[in-house]
């Protein structure tokens, strides 16, 4: 067991897999699971407020910024992770698997922050192109994982802080030659351990090298299928503890994080950051296509509203407690209409802002009467759906720039944009914009 | 080298249990919002892609990265260190994008829920982003030999 745990970690350990390297990357990706984690909040409770909460309605890009930076540091996370686990790998193989009954917690949080981690990340980029292989609901299962990968990741944190704090420094972390310095055995036992074999190993080749060569006979050749694979093994890492080697591989090792890090944000953060929109290359969506010049995420089709959206006799109807009245689309076309730009934001993190025409949600409110304290439920044509119905707090409620939309980007709304009338407030996620509008009530 | 470990002070002595707790409770919190809004009849499923994901990174994924890496170390000993760090990082940068992008290709081929979904063609994309970084790579390679081998010249007249 021993020497096989032995072998493994010798196969993996390498000059970029060390406790610096683990600090480096492991900053960045804490800093980016926490954006990650206060931007899905932000969503959240926007989508599931609690009865007290209110939100800024200002700026109008608010939550188009808060998701597009979820959805993008998200995306940055999947190369971040990979480095970080790459770099902790042969810790995997640390014999004794548990010196002490308290690691077995600590290496059980960490199989628990991996397993969550990964699944997170690969649940959260499918869900950006509406792509469910799993057999379990996305939303529910990305938020109850959340707050498990955070908790994991101050349990890690705390079990790895003296480490950390060691690392923490480039200065301290490599000697006068680039090399890694080892840490104290009592820093990490299981790594001072194996370093300690693996140049007793080394010297005795090298005894037996020097005895070979003063005698004149060839040097004892590996025996066995292990012996082989160890030799193997060894050959390959000939050179790899010369100060410029370590340096050049560590090097490459963070240019390549570094770039695909990179390289993962700019050609997909397109979809969310109008400056990454000419490097679009890899984003599920694409500003400007499709009906209106905006994209779609659930289409009439899908909704099967197709024959009541296009109804003769449809009516918007706005009640508060026994005031109500109906308005028909040429009521609403004959009322004062305004116009404004304000982004349409998925939680899938696209967005796209959107010239919309329409009536103010105000103007409608007050031809009832409604008093500005209360929320508003928006009923929308769809038989069935979870968003079929939507509550909206007074902030947005009372906006002057949240409208009953009629028209999009200079023409007609389409019928899968919400045709015949349409919600869209400023900052709130796009499932919220409800389409095919039916009522809207004062609660 | 003496034996005995840093001193933890009191400082990180608290940061660490205060930590510890808060990770405790966070995972606490989880846990129950998972009980009280996902049907247990998906837990088997839930445990099943959470366990997945461990094994496909730590039993594949990283194996096979280990293996590569040795395979490459040992054939490539002959070429420069820095053009193997070069190719690697090449290699790890195509990578990871492949693994981004084929997710896409597959819910493509699946059928998207609307035209505005998945638009490109991201199989011909990722073929030429391939093609860009061997280009690339190539060429910074080229450049770096170029570079060593002039210095080298230089050296040798120099020491004439």
């Amino acid at each position: 067991m021993r020497s096989l745990l032995f072998t493994l970690r010798l196969a993996a350990s390498s000059p970029t897999r060390n406790a610096r390297t683990a600090t480096v990357l492991g900053r960045l990706l804490g800093i980016a699971f926490v954006v990650c984690l206060l931007t899905g909040l932000y969503s959240h409770f926007l989508q599931e407020p609690a009865e007290w909460m209110r939100f800024p309605t200002r700026p109008v890009w608010l939550y188009q910024v808060s998701q597009g930076v979820h959805i993008t540091a998200g995306i940055a996370c999947i190369p971040l992770l990979l480095g970080k686990l790459h770099a902790v790998f042969p810790q995997l193989f640390q014999y004794p698997p548990v010196r002490h009954p308290v690691q077995v917690l600590e290496r059980a949080s960490i199989a628990v922050f991996i397993a969550t981690s990964v699944l997170q990340l690969v649940t959260g980029l499918l869900n950006t192109f509406q792509y469910y292989p799993w057999p379990f609901p996305f939303r529910q299962v990305h938020f109850a994982l959340s707050f498990v990968i955070i908790g994991s990741l101050a349990i890690h944190i705390a079990v790895k802080l003296p480490l950390i704090t060691r690392y923490w420094r480039a200065r301290d972390s490599y000697d006068a030659d680039g090399v890694f310095v080892e840490p104290h055995g009592a820093l990490d036992p299981a790594r001072a351990e194996f370093a300690a074999t693996r140049e007793l190993a080394t010297r005795r080749r090298a005894e037996e090298a020097r005895v070979a060569e003063s005698t004149g006979t060839a040097p004892p050749r590996p025996r066995g299928i292990v012996g082989r694979i160890v030799h193997w093994i060894d050959t390959a890492h000939e050179g790899d503890d010369e100060p410029r080697n370590a340096r050049v591989s560590r090097r490459g090792f963070f240019g390549a994080i570094g770039v695909a890090t990179g390289g993962a944000v700019v050609l997909t953060a397109g979809q969310s950051f109008t400056a990454f929109e000419p490097f679009n290359a890899f984003a599920p969506r694409q500003r400007g296509i499709g009906p209106n010049d905006l994209p779609i995420n659930r289409t009439a089709a899908a909704a099967r509203v197709l024959e009541s959206a296009m109804a003769p006799g449809w009516a918007l109807t706005v009640s508060n407690g026994d005031r109500s009245r109906s308005f028909s689309a040429d009521d609403l076309r004959a009322m004062t209409q305004n116009e404004g730009a304000l982004p349409i934001s998925c939680v899938e993190g696209w967005s796209q802002t959107g010239l919309w025409r329409g009536v103010r949600l105000v103007d409608l409110m007050a031809s009832v009467g409604a008093p500005p304290e209360r929320r508003l439920r928006f009923t929308s044509l769809e038989e069935r759906g979870g968003y079929r119905v939507m509550l909206m707090g007074p902030e947005f409620a009372t906006d002057p720039a949240t409208l009953i939309a009629l028209e999009l980007n200079g023409e007609r709304l389409s019928i899968d944009h919400g045709y015949p009338a349409r919600v869209i407030a400023p900052g709130r996620p796009g499932v919220l914009q409800t389409k095919w509008l039916t009522t809207i009530e004062v609660l | 080298m003496t034996a005995t470990p840093p001193a933890a002070g009191r400082g990180v002595r608290a940061t660490r249990a205060l930590l510890v707790v808060f990770g405790i409770a966070l995972i606490g919190l989880g846990g129950y919002v998972l009980t009280e809004t996902v049907s247990p009849t998906r837990y088997g499923g839930l445990l099943v892609w959470l366990l997945g994901s461990v094994i496909v990174h730590d039993a594949i994924i990283a194996p096979l990265v280990v293996v590569a890496a040795l395979a490459v170390r040992r054939t490539g000993r002959r070429i420069p260190g820095v053009v193997v760090a070069l190719v690697q990082s090449a290699v790890v940068v195509g990578v990871v994008m492949t693994m981004i992008v084929v997710p896409e290709i597959v819910a493509q081929a699946k059928g998207p829920k609307n035209d505005t979904v998945l638009p490109f063609d991201y199989a011909g994309r990722l073929s030429v982003m391939w093609l860009v970084i061997v280009v690339l790579t190539a060429l910074a390679a080229v450049a770096y030999l170029v570079r060593t081998r002039r210095q080298k010249s230089r050296e040798s007249t120099d020491q004439v």
